[in-house]
């Protein structure tokens, strides 16, 4: 006991540091983009007091709002339509019982197999060969086929943790179809549903590979503007951005976060009224 | 003659695009187009949105403005034939591409007013003779910058980004083009040659100049210099290096005396472009020499307009090397083109360099 204590302190030492080191190096980028939002200076690189015109400015740019607009419109839509496109999928491949389950399975997993780069410059060829405009059909397209594989693997993983015995039940009690589904399935799976949609809506509004070659007229997304600021050098504007944008979805945490808290205090209770 | 992560693989998919949408005129497009609007595909932050809602206003055309960051980006989205954009902004050796592909319409000179405003030598450029398809809008140049904080000899040749005595603190542009521009002209060719042994002997040039480098970098040189993180960087011209010459005293933009090079963007009316009324209106907007103005005063680039100087009010640009290199510092300096079949042993050498 006495020789074995002190080496289990010192691997705890180095795991605690090793623990401090990890989440500094995950927040103090953020930290940084926060504080230097407040930088009165025309460069992001040089302190050179406090302001908040760069709030302002942001508020009065047109362009980049409208960028941040057409990006939250590309990942509702991209996202709702892997949600349900994933629902669709995982109800209709569970009740397959063939040897093609899994080859549509595989079908529906390629995209995170395959390179985005290789699917953008797949689906740019296509849109040119068909002479479909580019524009925001094609961007969500574009976006649906990206999100579509992590949508349907969270919600395949939920279904098929389904009691089958639930459906019958529900039959037993003549409950069937459309009404099964929306009094029992649906409710049992609409934390996964909100977790599919919210880690699409995520990886739609940061994808940059992907929109750079499906988009078009009208259609330019806020990670595109600011990849294609980068030549002109950023200005505090974009931290500015950054910050709200870090407000924004810490408050979307704190508010999931409190409820599913809630949830579990009061002794995990998910069941469907 | 810019930085792209994805402009190799951008403009793979043009080549494997061209083959089936080149001729793409008459298909719908994206979006709703036609009437009052107007489709423009642009270098971000080179038409400030100044510009745009001035040309709004007068002539009630509703523009969109969609921005790209690299060439090859513009020229795949034209290439599907079905892009939508009536007026793109190609950089000079990108229009002798698009000439080339048959992605841009020759210009109507009858329709356009204000040509003689630009400066002399964007009148008759050697990509675009006679501005047949293009109306250059802004310019700049690659060249040199340094730091008085590190350097403490007069810097007028390419040389320093070649020099022992700066080992790994020397930064060259990461863009292939941009970087054969500086290796080419040390080895005393020019920028525009295609000649396989003078391109072998500038690749050699970059091979022995490996070591020195601290890295390739295109993106934030403005702040390692101003910084301190380098002493000399190959250069381009525009808001970020403007910004870093104006805020520090120490930081120096110059053109070497080898030459450098000009780049330019200009305006061109895309391939099938919906509203061609609009798109002329729109060039002869830009043409104004108090709307160009507008280029530097607002968008911190120089204005290819020479009528447009007496309109601007930021002086400050005018005098800074970085937005409007000096007359006869450009005088030598050639504009980068098309290299052609040639671009071959360019990227060559490149992977040569980037390997070792």
């Amino acid at each position: 006991m006495t020789r074995g204590k002190p080496r289990v302190h010192v691997m705890d030492r180095i795991s605690a540091w090793l623990a401090r080191g990890v989440i500094a190096f995950l927040y103090v980028p953020i930290v940084a983009v926060v504080v230097l939002s407040f930088n009165a200076s025309d460069v992001t690189y040089r302190w050179t007091g406090f302001s908040t015109k760069w709030y302002a400015e942001l508020a009065g740019d047109t362009d980049l709002l409208a960028t941040l607009l057409t990006s939250v419109e590309v990942a509702v839509l991209a996202a709702t339509l892997a949600t349900v496109c994933g629902l669709l999928a995982a109800m209709g491949l569970n009740r397959l019982r063939s040897r093609f389950r899994g080859v549509f399975m595989a079908g529906l997993f390629l995209p995170l197999v395959v390179p985005e780069i290789v699917l953008g410059v797949a689906l740019l060829s296509i849109f040119g060969a068909l002479h479909v405009g580019l524009g925001m059909g094609t961007l969500v397209l574009g976006h649906l086929v990206v999100t579509l594989p992590y949508a349907a693997l969270i919600v395949f993983g939920a279904y098929g943790s389904l009691d089958p015995s639930l459906g019958e039940a529900a039959a037993d009690l003549g409950c069937r179809g459309w009404t099964a589904f929306r009094k029992v399935t649906f409710p049992l799976l609409r934390q996964a549903l909100a977790a599919a949609w919210l880690l699409s809506f995520t990886i739609s509004f940061g994808n940059i590979v992907m929109s750079t070659f499906t988009n078009g007229v009208g259609s330019t997304t806020l990670p595109l503007r600011v990849y294609s600021l980068l030549k002109g050098g950023l200005t505090p504007e974009i931290n500015a951005l950054g910050t709200l944008l870090v407000l924004f979805t810490f408050l979307i945490i704190v508010c999931v976060g409190v409820r599913q808290m809630r949830q579990v205090l009061t002794g995990g209770n998910r069941s469907p009224q | 003659m810019r930085r792209s992560i994805l402009a190799t693989a951008v403009a793979a998919t043009f080549l494997l695009a061209t083959g089936c949408g080149a001729s793409g005129s008459d298909s719908s497009s994206g979006g709703s187009s036609g009437g009052g609007t107007l489709h423009v595909y642009a270098w971000a932050g080179e038409i400030p949105d100044s510009v745009v809602k001035g040309f709004e206003q007068e002539t009630g055309i509703k523009v969109t403005l969609d921005t790209f960051d690299s060439n090859e980006t513009m020229t795949a989205k034209l290439s599907t034939g079905a892009s939508g954009y009536d007026v793109v902004e190609p950089s000079q050796y990108s229009v002798q591409q698009l000439i080339g592909q048959q992605l841009i319409e020759p210009l109507d000179h009858s329709r356009i007013q204000g040509l003689d405003n630009l400066a002399e030598k964007f009148r008759n450029p050697s990509y675009d003779p006679g501005l047949k398809y293009s109306v250059p809008w802004i310019w700049g140049t690659t060249g040199l910058a340094y730091t008085d904080a590190c350097v403490k000899e007069p810097v007028t040749s390419w040389k320093i980004l070649f020099d022992q005595k700066y080992k790994g603190k020397v930064y060259m542009l990461d863009n292939m083009l941009a970087s054969y521009i500086a290796a080419l002209q040390v080895t005393g060719s020019r920028a525009t040659t295609t000649d396989e042994a003078q391109i072998a002997r500038a690749t050699d040039a970059l091979l022995a100049q490996k070591p020195v480098l601290a890295g390739y970098n295109s993106t934030n040189y403005a702040q390692l210099l101003s910084t301190g993180q380098a002493c000399a960087t190959q250069a381009w011209s525009g808001t970020s290096m403007a910004k870093a010459v104006q805020s520090d005293s120490n930081v120096h933009y110059v053109l070497p005396e080898e030459g450098g090079s000009i780049w330019t963007d200009g305006l061109a009316i895309a391939k099938g472009a919906k509203n061609v009324d609009a798109a002329y209106a729109f060039i002869n907007y830009l043409l104004r020499p108090e709307v160009a103005a507008k280029a530097t005063d607002d968008g911190a680039s120089a204005s290819a307009n020479e009528k447009a100087r007496e309109h601007i009010k930021n002086t400050d640009a005018l005098k800074n090397a970085a937005v409007y290199a000096p007359d006869e510092s450009i005088a030598k300096a050639d504009f980068l083109l098309d290299p052609g079949p040639a671009i071959r042993h360019f990227q060559q050498g490149w992977t040569k360099v980037r390997a070792s």
